[in-house]
């Protein structure tokens, strides 16, 4: 009876000791994969540059739900990203475009674009799979770019 | 001629004062006229007197004293003895039940843990444009996206006759 007790007692805290870890750092050690991508906005229906692709449906569809007013995006880069927890993780979409990640812990992400080398907007959200984040701005000819950092694993 | 064991016996019964009012005056006329019955009355008279006297005083072979603490001591034996008196715990036993209480204390804290979710408020969302102060942001969490639109540095480069080159 009293071994019993005894046992139970140090099931307990050792469920509290693992509760408390998983909540210090959630999904320690699991890589955290992102897909990153820089488009082009137009209302043209194609891109003068053979290259360009659509965007995938998926994202041009929670474009679509944003307040943008183009109605064609154009995939002129695409790059994978993994990062690991704790980590953070640079990765270049053009010669003067850069995504740095940085993982901060429950879900949370330090999303920074870089212009020219220097720090151009630093946001700071949760970014579930599957979520997505768009940094844009307008570009010459009533278009616009934007990159797209988009959470897959 | 011989008195019987019944007269006998109401002599010593009168003698005792034992008898109704009607029978001791009978008795008692019957000892003034008979001689018999008034040498009976006084010899058990006597001996009752001579039996009296006789009760000697009792000494204890011990002290009073001593006498009366044997007497607590017996009953102090045969009261229980307190509980705390009784036995002290173990140091293994103090320590079992320390962590049994500390058991239940962390199972509060485990049911809170679960019940609160992760420990401490850690980071929150934000955002800084760093050289654009004019950028605005909009979250969409039905469609989980969020934009954030930056005047800068774009437009300041379409000015320039820098964006030529911009995706590029």
């Amino acid at each position: 009876m009293r071994f019993k007790l005894f046992l139970a007692t140090l099931l307990t805290w050792a469920g509290v000791a693992g509760v408390m870890a998983l909540a210090a750092e959630p999904g320690k050690g699991r890589p955290l994969k992102f897909e990153i991508q820089l488009l082009w906005g137009t209302n043209d229906p194609e891109s003068p540059d053979p290259k360009h692709k659509p965007v995938d449906a998926e994202v041009a569809k929670k474009l679509k739900q944003l307040p943008l007013k183009w109605s064609h995006y154009f995939v002129v880069n695409k790059k994978s990203l993994q990062t690991t927890a704790g980590a953070e993780t640079k990765e270049a979409l053009s010669e003067k475009c850069a995504i740095e990640v940085k993982d901060l812990g429950k879900s949370l992400f330090e999303i920074t674009l870089i212009g020219k080398g220097e720090k151009v907007v630093k946001r700071t959200q949760s970014l579930p799979v599957g979520e997505i984040v768009v940094i844009g701005g307008n570009a010459p000819g009533e278009t616009s770019w934007l990159v797209v950092i988009k959470r897959t694993e | 001629m011989e008195m019987d064991i019944e007269s006998q016996l109401k002599l010593q019964a009168f003698l005792d004062g034992e008898l109704p009012e009607s029978d001791t005056r009978e008795v008692a006329n019957w000892v003034a006229r008979d001689k018999e019955a008034t040498a009976l009355l006084g010899e058990l008279r006597n001996t009752r007197q001579a039996l009296a006297g006789a009760e000697g005083v009792m000494t204890l072979p011990e002290s009073r004293e001593f006498f009366w603490s044997k007497v607590r001591r017996d009953i102090e034996r045969q009261e229980p003895r307190p509980v705390a008196e009784a036995r002290k715990p173990s140091l293994l036993v103090q320590w079992r039940r320390l962590l049994v209480s500390a058991g239940a204390a962390a199972g509060v804290i485990l049911v809170a843990l679960l019940a609160v979710g992760p420990l401490g408020a850690g980071p929150s969302e934000s955002e800084s444009s760093m050289a654009d102060p004019g950028a605005f942001t909009y979250r969409d969490y039905k469609a989980q996206a969020t934009l954030v639109w930056l005047s800068y540095p774009a437009e300041k480069e379409i000015a320039d006759g820098d964006a030529a080159d911009i995706l590029q």
